[in-house]
């Protein structure tokens, strides 16, 4: 049995506070490795001690495996969570924390190695006989024997980065014309976000739903499987919402594919939490990769289930977490998490960055908030742009629906835009509400943005009324009774409603 | 952090009649340079400047046409695939920039000759920067 007292996070933003409090619940003392650019941010006021590992660059700091493992050693570290993205599924990472003697929250770097990289793990599928997309994984990179393996795929096809995940270095070609400047553009997406610039080919399925089974291994050995998540609402290969149990699974499809997922866990010699994730069309499924580590969206798991991942992460990785043979797992309504991206819904999702107002999220029975930011931080070009995730639990499918539509309204986030209005719209939409959307959705509905339906010159007339309103009054420190000051701590900032 | 917090106004639920006569209320803030709103469902901001009743419009926000490609985001410039005097045709890509790990393509609005290229691979730019300047789109190419 090995202890951990002090744990080190290789992360930021969101999933580091997420870490940390799974750490203070567990008693457990938390180091936050992050950059020069992180200071204001919400894991470094939260976590009991904090290391800096380098400049805002992400090869310099957190994509560096020597800062981080000398970092957690100085620092006095007995564990490493590596989070999501970043270092999280690099094999070398794995094995450097285990040489320096901490302990890898996590699989093993043989596990990483052999599910982890898409290649491997498209063998190993393919020697157990399980469901695969047709592609090409070879060694030969190069652009011109790329170019001759798509033709031979057939358009379209889809190229993705060996090492990647969440949609980063992955491009969609659909005439040979753009085909070389794709993949080119998708090496070097690769080489920056996961220092490797290997990629891989696959047919693109052009109305698949994108459905993954959550598996995790215990401390002695087992694998189970935690059911599924449909994540077909994405855009540009990055999804956007995720929601538990998916709405296109019936019992038998979902009993398959369970079982395909185990299977390829047990192969690995998976522990901790994984996932599976696969393409479904037309009734029939294919595995498309295994991701090594937690998942962004494992929250909606979490709600259904009525289980901490994260906890059951650093359990396992202190050999104490056995799954209980009697224990009955079964999903008990339905869970939709939202990203919230800082970007703008009305200019095409351009990246908007910026001091942070003041952002409230609205309180209520079974929503949940996971975010990294808060008044007075800074949301900087350097990282992704989610700056949190809203999560909601209802007992049906449309009932959740309504909740997350309610929570979005409801939330207040100034200081830089949000997708919210985006999402609002999604959320609205009747093929999503059927939950027949596939992961051609957004392309196929929203391609043109989102159009704002007032007239800009009303709204800045109105804006001008009322900012100098409130200019008078906060200037002549009126005593007028219909300002109120809101502040966070404010229960009744959320009782405002609109016009 | 305590500087930041002081470039904020505290946020007030306001409520304003219109010259309509309509009453309406919403939640506005000061941030940095910008006045923050949220009335309804909707959010949305105006810089101060553009909103003062001074009416002094600062020059900054010069409207953008298709013949000016402006870097919708602050980034790194990655790629540059045109340079001076080359005829580009509408959807062509000009560039490629990187912003919050993702890559962006600007491409050509429309058929037209390249007239300035602004910028170099690694350069960083800020937002709103004109990166390539092509002929308008009226401008006889032969």
């Amino acid at each position: 049995m090995s202890k951990i007292s002090r744990l080190a996070i290789a992360n930021r933003g969101e999933v580091a506070v997420r870490i940390i409090k799974a750490c203070e619940e567990l008693g457990i003392e938390t180091v936050l490795l992050h950059s020069e650019a992180d200071i204001n941010s919400r894991a470094y006021r939260m976590a009991n001690h904090k290391i800096c590992i380098g400049p805002a660059a992400t090869a310099q700091s957190y994509l560096n495996i020597e800062a981080n493992v000398q970092g957690a050693l100085a620092m006095g570290a007995q564990a490493v969570h590596p989070g999501f993205g970043f270092l999280s599924e690099n094999a070398d990472f794995a094995q450097a924390c285990h040489d320096a003697g901490l302990i890898f929250v996590g699989p093993s770097p043989e596990s990483i190695r052999t599910l982890g990289d898409k290649v491997s793990c498209k063998n190993l599928a393919k020697k157990a006989g399980l469901p695969l997309v047709p592609g090409y994984e070879g060694e030969d990179q190069s652009v011109q024997r790329l170019l001759s393996e798509v033709e031979k795929i057939g358009l379209p096809v889809i190229v993705k980065a060996a090492a990647g995940g969440g949609g980063r270095g992955m491009k969609l070609i659909k005439s040979m014309n753009e085909a070389a400047e794709l993949i080119e553009s998708a090496q070097r997406e690769a080489k920056s976000a996961f220092g490797s610039e290997k990629v891989f080919l696959e047919k693109y399925l052009d109305r698949a739903k994108h459905i993954e089974f959550q598996i995790f291994g215990d401390s002695s050995g087992q694998v189970v499987h935690l059911f599924d998540r449909e994540c077909s609402v994405q855009r540009r290969h990055q999804k956007i919402i995720e929601e538990a149990t998916s709405p296109s699974l019936n019992d038998e499809l979902r009993r398959q594919m369970g079982e395909v997922a185990v299977t390829l866990g047990t192969l690995g010699q998976y522990k901790g939490a994984g996932t599976v994730e696969f393409l479904l069309q037309d009734g029939k499924f294919y595995l498309l990769e295994v991701n090594t580590r937690l998942q962004v969206e494992h929250p909606v798991t979490e709600e259904v289930l009525g289980v901490d991942l994260v906890k059951m992460q650093i359990l396992t990785a202190m050999n104490q977490f056995i799954f209980s043979p009697t224990d009955i797992r079964i999903p008990r309504g339905h869970s939709i998490e939202c990203r919230i991206y800082a970007e703008n819904s009305y200019m095409n999702g351009v990246p908007s960055t910026g001091l942070l107002g003041t952002v409230m999220w609205p309180e209520g029975p079974r929503r949940r908030y996971e975010y990294g930011f808060e008044k007075g931080d800074v949301i900087t070009s350097h990282y992704d742009p989610m700056i949190a995730k809203a999560i909601v639990w209802d007992e049906s499918r449309p009932r959740a629906i309504e909740k997350m539509i309610r929570v979005l309204k409801d939330a207040v986030v100034f200081g830089v835009h949000t997708n919210i209005p985006y999402l609002i719209a999604i959320l609205s939409h009747p093929e999503f509400i059927n939950g027949t959307m596939t992961t051609r959705f957004i392309e196929n509905n929203f391609s043109e943005g989102l159009k704002s339906n007032h007239s800009e010159e009303q709204r800045k007339k109105y804006s001008q009324e009322v900012y100098k309103r409130s200019v008078a009054i906060g200037d002549m420190n009126s005593d007028q009774s219909i300002i109120q000051s809101v502040s966070q701590q404010n229960p009744w900032a959320i009782q405002w409603r609109g016009i | 952090m305590g500087d930041t917090m002081e470039r904020h106004l505290v946020m007030k639920q306001i409520q304003v009649k219109l010259q309509n006569g309509e009453h309406v209320s919403a939640l506005v803030e000061k941030v940095g340079t910008q006045f923050w709103i949220k009335a309804g469902d909707q959010t949305w901001a105006y810089d101060i400047a553009d909103l003062s009743s001074d009416g002094q419009r600062r020059k900054k926000s010069q409207t953008a046409t298709p013949d000016m490609i402006i870097a919708p985001m602050p980034g790194k410039i990655t790629k540059v695939f045109v340079k001076d005097g080359d005829l580009v045709t509408k959807g062509q890509a000009l560039l490629v920039m990187e912003a919050m790990k993702m890559e962006y393509t600007l491409k050509s609005d429309f058929e037209t000759k390249v007239e300035k290229v602004n910028i170099k691979a690694n350069d960083q730019v800020t937002v709103g920067a004109l990166l390539v300047k092509l002929q308008k789109e009226n401008t006889e190419l032969k």
